[in-house]
């Protein structure tokens, strides 16, 4: 069986992360509900059968809504779940080995916290890098301080992967954050933390597409 | 069946090291001092288990691992990450009880061996369907780092699960060279162990002594 080779979304998206307080399932759904492209599980203390388990449903729930299912660090539960792709942090397995196991069919993408993470990535063969903290954020420790729109203007200048920008986005930012050249912003409180998940990924969907108008 | 597995498994080494989990980013030292000082002419299995260490790197001490040569029929197993595992082309994974299923990694990496984590009955019957290669059963004795989880498991009840099973169990949890006969006894393939390795002053030599027991 040829896999289906899944494709970025060619226009500005939304990425809906996980939140390790919550489960993920209602939360793709109501995420996916409101127009989100992607999204990625991430939870670092679940167990691989924990894991595994949820990575089938959402990428279930995923292709129902035409959007990509990513899995976090974990090539393994993505190779055994069939997901589109993994998301991989500096600390997680490098991108030549991980496209080794993977092939070319499956995206692989990339944090970085630099211009210099950033252009490694690429060269590397990463297909999209996560581009952040762009503004303070709450749900994740940073010990850096945030890079600002400035830096990701000049990144999305000098790197021709899709960039997600990643930190802080909120409704009222995601749309700069377009205008400073990056393919999609991903959020992970803005959604999980809303009392309708749902609503809050449509508001912040309009707020990505009105920086088209 | 795969040939490669049916050969890998018919001559499984009888002794299994746990590394200690104790490693640090800069300091993969103990497992690979451990992995230099293996006794020529006797086979082990290596079961790396390095909760603390991210993804790189714990590919990169696999790959180290790796690079060492071993006695003879030494096989390498890492801790459930087959995608580590074939990245390093380590020879298997061992699963905890909570890990993705081994029917399901098997149609993703079928030349690995998979080993199975069993606290209990159900679990030893969700490993057989699974299809695993060889089960690890513990604690057998009491050991101190296993306290929190209540009393060990005794050797009774290691004689019924290996009676129940016509796989391999290895026996874990406060093994010696005095007790590790009684596991033997009881019906066990072979003995795993952790803390006893860790003076590598004597480790040769415990292995050595420990094989002594450890014929069918």
């Amino acid at each position: 069986m040829t896999p289906m080779t899944p494709v970025m979304p060619s226009s500005p998206f939304l990425c809906v992360i996980t939140d390790e307080a919550l489960c993920p399932i209602s939360l793709a759904e109501q995420a996916l509900k409101g127009g989100a492209a992607m999204i990625q599980l991430r939870h670092k203390r679940a167990s691989g059968n924990q894991l595994f388990l949820w990575a089938i449903e959402i990428c279930k729930l995923c292709h129902k809504y035409h959007a990509l299912c990513i899995i976090n660090d974990r090539v393994d539960i993505a190779m055994a779940s069939n997901a589109d792709g993994v998301h991989l942090g500096q600390q997680d397995m490098p991108i030549a080995a991980a496209r080794q196991l993977l092939g070319h069919h499956r995206i692989i993408g990339i944090s970085a916290s630099s211009l210099k993470e950033a252009i490694q990535a690429q060269n590397d063969g990463a297909d999209y890098i996560g581009f952040g903290h762009i503004f303070p954020t709450s749900s994740k420790k940073k010990d850096s301080a945030p890079l600002g729109t400035e830096t990701l203007r000049q990144t999305t200048t000098l790197i021709s992967l899709p960039i997600i920008a990643i930190g802080g986005i909120n409704h009222e930012n995601a749309a700069s954050l377009i205008s400073c050249g990056a393919s999609g912003v991903a959020v992970i409180s803005a959604i999980s933390r809303a009392p309708d998940q749902a609503l809050a990924a449509d508001k912040l969907l309009c707020s990505i597409n009105s920086s088209l108008s | 069946m795969n040939d490669n597995r049916t050969k890998k498994k018919a001559s499984l080494p009888r002794l299994c090291l746990i590394s200690s989990g104790e490693e640090c980013a800069d300091n993969g030292t103990l497992l690979l001092k451990q992995l230099a000082l293996l006794p020529r002419s006797l086979s082990c299995m290596v079961q790396i288990r390095e909760k603390k260490l991210d993804a790189k790197e714990l590919l990169t001490l696999a790959r180290k691992a790796r690079e060492i040569e071993l006695p003879e029929g030494t096989l390498l197993l890492l801790n459930e990450r087959i995608d580590l595992a074939l990245a390093a082309g380590l020879d298997g994974v061992h699963l905890p009880e909570n890990a993705c299923s081994a029917t399901v990694l098997r149609t993703i990496a079928p030349a690995l061996i998979y080993g199975c984590s069993i606290h209990s009955h159900s679990a030893l019957q969700l490993a057989e369907e699974a299809g695993a290669d060889y089960l690890l059963f513990g604690p057998v004795f009491d050991t101190p780092s296993k306290r929190i989880y209540g009393p060990p498991q005794g050797l009774e009840k290691l004689g019924e699960l290996c009676q129940a099973t016509s796989l391999p169990v290895f026996a874990l949890g406060g093994i010696t060279p005095t007790n590790a006969p009684l596991c033997m006894e009881k019906g066990a393939y072979g003995i795993a162990a952790l803390s006893l390795f860790h003076d590598t002053a004597r480790f040769a030599e415990t292995i050595e002594e420990l094989y002594i027991h450890l014929n069918p």
